[in-house]
């Protein structure tokens, strides 16, 4: 009679489908998972502690390098967050842009997204297909800002530059691309029946646990909630856009895959909204160049691309913020780990890697 | 966006429980509560349907020198409300109950409380340093810190109290 005993497997740090420097420690019984345990903080900077010893606008680089896929989002959640605590009121045509950069970036990141699950699922081509249009997104950022990734462009009061005529056309020929690139993944992906074989029923997550998690962003959407912070607070210029937010059934692997493609289609029509409702006038607010915020504290939150992306900001009435704390949307979503992996086999684990997508800058911190 | 709990409903609070304190005379006065009603007022906001706060949106501490403060902010997205519960805690000694005995979702970021600020919490399941190495002994985000020198010793990476300066 043979007996099988459980021992423990590490991937990572240095796996290729754990998205960085991720350290899963997967407890098996041959080749079921009996748990999985993430063990982070190999990327860790003290970004909150740094924050403390910089002046309001210095801390803006910083959350470049939260999430540093969708550096746009992270921007525009601080801004926000000093904007709320300081009372400064932004420009229309500001707001557009600032929309409009953040859903291209939603797009961009979701990109990522497809290219490294397909890549983990052993398609290696399918990475280069969603990176060579990802790099389309780079380029539109480049013109606008000068930058490819970490943007730095969203400031405190507005935008640091404006949107120039090349920008907006080339965001537009964009656009006029997007059904295209999506029939283009359907026909390799999304039809494909190993990869519909590997997803469909697998690391499903129910509504209740969705919610018992504090699950946020696509995966608490593909559960069944339909929780979207664009929707819920309409911050910014959200509440005056026509948009739907795509829900998903069952939240398997498969629908955590199928809402980000739809909400790459939400995306490009909110961008075209705001491009053909754009407004003249300034892009930036009067803002002194040594901000002091009255004595206080502010939380502000958005729909980043990966979930909720809040900041608590306390100001003590000096140029230097207090303490700031950031409420880290793949940080929480990271905690369904265990329960998503468990019962399944080790090949599983690295779909349930990828969908729920976690990006090691912003779990760290 | 989502409006702040009224004061009617704070006062209602304040009678079902003896340490809730608000400042009447703020637009959205922070609830400060003591350490012994804490978990009872949260597990009562989380599963009494008529406030029905099933989300706890965000959960941190602040270092105020004097004392440490814990923030709790909750969403209702039954009603669409927002509400803030704070509590002080002793600077030298700070624990406080676990909220993941209500909300099983803050689990990773009372660890990073625990792990940067020093705060323990009673009755969490796997209350370890998440972000910070395992040895480490000083807490990174109190304004006191001063960071540990790292040593190598025999192969092993120790982290010593740093010398002072005088």
């Amino acid at each position: 009679m043979a007996t099988t005993e459980k021992f423990v497997l590490n991937m990572g740090p240095q796996h290729p489908s754990t998205h960085g420097v991720l350290q899963v420690q997967v407890e098996l019984d041959g080749e079921n998972i009996v748990g999985a345990k993430p063990v982070m903080g190999y990327l860790h900077r003290g970004i909150e502690k740094l924050m403390e010893s910089r002046t309001y606008q210095q801390c803006v680089p910083f959350t470049d390098r939260l999430d540093y896929v969708s550096s746009m989002n992270n921007n525009l959640g601080f801004c926000m967050a000093v904007e709320k605590l300081a009372g400064i009121e932004v420009p229309e045509r500001a707001q557009y842009i600032r929309t409009i950069c953040c859903e291209l970036n939603r797009i961009a990141s979701h990109h990522v997204f497809i290219g490294s699950l397909t890549n983990d699922l052993g398609s290696a081509t399918g990475m280069i297909y969603a990176f060579r249009d990802r790099e389309k997104i780079l380029d539109l950022f480049n013109i606008i800002c000068g930058a490819r990734m970490t943007c730095h462009y969203i400031r405190i009061g507005g935008v640091i530059a404006d949107a120039q005529d090349e920008f907006l056309q080339k965001t537009e020929e964009f656009i006029n691309y997007v059904p295209e690139m999506l029939d283009e993944y359907d026909r390799l992906f999304t039809g494909n029946e190993i990869f519909q074989k590997r997803m469909q029923g697998t690391s499903i997550i129910s509504k209740e646990d969705a919610l018992r998690f504090g699950m946020s962003g696509p995966n608490i959407r593909a559960s069944g909630w339909d929780y979207d912070i664009r929707k819920i607070d309409k911050y910014g210029i959200y509440g005056k856009l026509d948009f739907d937010i795509p829900v998903g059934k069952t939240g398997d692997n498969w629908d955590r895959y199928i809402i980000r493609l739809q909400e790459i289609v939400e995306s490009a029509k909110i961008i075209r909204q705001c491009l053909d409702n754009m407004p003249e006038g300034p892009f930036m607010a009067k803002v002194p160049k040594m901000l002091k915020p009255p004595k206080g504290d502010a939380y502000h939150r958005v729909e980043n691309t990966r979930g909720e992306l809040g900041f608590y900001i306390v100001s003590d009435g000096t140029n230097k913020p207090y303490r700031v704390h950031i409420r880290r949307p793949s940080f929480i979503n990271l905690q369904a780990l265990d329960h998503m992996c468990k019962g399944m086999v080790l090949a599983d684990a690295v779909t349930a890697f990828a969908t729920i997508d976690p990006l090691m800058g912003e779990v760290d911190c | 966006m989502g409006s702040y709990l009224e004061i009617k409903y704070l006062e209602e609070l304040q009678q079902q429980y003896a340490s809730v304190e608000f400042d009447s005379e703020q637009p959205e006065p922070h609830i400060y509560v003591g350490t012994e009603d804490l978990l009872a007022l949260m597990k009562e906001l989380q599963e009494n349907p008529i406030w029905a706060f099933d989300r706890m949106a965000n959960i941190t501490s602040v270092d105020y020198k004097e004392y440490i403060e814990m923030v709790y902010m909750l969403y209702s997205r039954r009603f669409d409300k927002w509400v803030t519960v704070k509590c002080k805690l002793d600077r030298e000694k700070p624990v406080v109950e676990s909220m993941t005995q209500v909300w099983p979702g803050t689990e990773f970021e009372e660890r990073e409380i625990f792990d940067l600020m020093g705060v323990e919490f009673l009755h969490h399941p796997d209350l370890r340093r998440i972000l910070m190495p395992e040895d480490y002994t000083a807490y990174p985000l109190r304004k006191d810190f001063v960071p540990l020198q790292p040593k190598i010793e025999g192969g092993v990476l120790k982290w010593l109290q740093p010398k002072s300066l005088s």
